[in-house]
């Protein structure tokens, strides 16, 4: 990396700070919630996972209604790239992103031009919106108010919170595998939220070219 | 870390002010449609046991016997067998033993 190295800011501190507590109270959540769905232990010891379960829901519920509030232009524009397609998703769909060529075979192969996110992320994002909403939301019924739902509602509640949880989880884990591998939007995230403009423009050339712009100062 | 220095940033005209509009009305509809329907079905959950409550009542004030201790049959079994109420015959028949666990039933 030479010394007058050209950044971009990809992450400033409101994505960092709400993203820092996502990690903090969602983590956690996985845990005490697969706990929660194995009963491994005995009843005092499932009872503590509960109530960390609800805790850290109720921290996660706090940070995603801020961030909505606070950061409403920021998720509007996360909605947009999110559910943005073209033919280049179905590309990069058919050869995953060429990851599994990297890692499995170690070959890199030729990849359909990304814009923010990538394909894989897109998706990631969908099933975050949709299924971080769905989560939330039944878990405040589930737990606060389950005699006040109509009958039949309350499991439905259930099941909807079982499925989302286990899609959320399994996702997850491709997204820290892949969130620390990717070591320059590790540190864009966790650190200082930048990232090199030449490697923007490798892994995220339709961001470069249609988003972003120069600071005049 | 020194945020400040980068060169490049996001254009804030990423999103047009009619996208802004669009999407932000699609959210919080998608939003709203769900809790309006649940809010909908509650009341509609309350009306059912409010009414089940008003029979009740109608029954109970149709009925010649309104409460257990004015029911004759019962009056006769602690007269002639069971003592008093709390009385050591009918604490052992009609009381229960103790909590059971039901969450595996
Ligand atoms: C140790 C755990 C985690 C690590 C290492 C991690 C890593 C990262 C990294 C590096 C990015 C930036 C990706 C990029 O620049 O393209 C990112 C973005 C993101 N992460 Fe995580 N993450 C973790 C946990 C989570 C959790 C628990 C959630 C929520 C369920 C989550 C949701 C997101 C979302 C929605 C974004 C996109 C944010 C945006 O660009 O506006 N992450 N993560």
């Amino acid at each position: 990396m030479s010394k007058n190295q050209s950044w971009i800011l990809k992450h400033p501190w409101s994505v960092r700070s709400f993203h820092y507590l996502l990690v903090l109270s969602f983590i956690p959540l996985a845990i005490t919630g697969v706990v929660l769905f194995f009963k491994p232990f005995d009843q005092l010891t499932m009872n503590l996972y509960m109530r960390i379960h609800v805790v850290t829901g109720v921290i996660l519920t706090l940070d995603a209604v801020a961030y909505f509030i606070i950061g409403f232009t920021r998720v509007i524009a996360f909605v947009k790239r999110s559910f943005s397609f073209s033919v280049n998703d179905i590309k990069w769909f058919s050869i995953l992103g060429g990851y599994p060529q990297k890692f499995l075979l170690g070959k890199k192969v030729p990849v359909p031009p990304m814009g923010k996110y990538n394909s894989g992320q897109k998706l990631f994002g969908i099933c975050v919106l949709i299924g971080g909403t769905i989560l939330i939301a039944t878990g405040w019924g589930l737990w606060g108010f389950p005699h006040i739902l109509p009958h039949g509602m309350t499991a439905l509640f259930g099941t909807l919170h079982l499925v989302f949880g286990w899609i959320l989880i399994l996702f997850l884990l491709v997204h820290v595998f892949l969130g620390i591998y990717m070591f320059d939007d590790f540190k864009a995230m966790f650190l200082h939220g930048k990232i090199p403009y030449e490697e923007a423009k490798e892994m995220a050339p339709l961001w470069v070219e249609t988003e972003i712009v120069k600071i005049e100062r | 870390m020194k945020e400040e220095r980068y060169q490049y940033e996001e254009s804030p005209s990423y999103v047009s002010r009619r996208e802004f509009i669009a999407i932000s009305g699609i959210v919080i509809a998608i939003l709203a449609l769900p809790a309006v329907w649940i809010r909908s079905a509650v009341v509609k959950r309350n009306s059912y046991i409010r009414a089940r409550l008003n029979g009740l009542y109608k029954d109970d004030a149709g009925s010649k016997v309104r409460v257990s201790h004015g029911n004759s049959g019962v009056a006769k079994l602690y007269k002639d067998f069971a003592g008093h109420p709390l009385s050591e015959v009918s604490e052992e028949l009609f009381h229960t033993q103790s909590y059971v666990n039901r969450t595996r039933i």
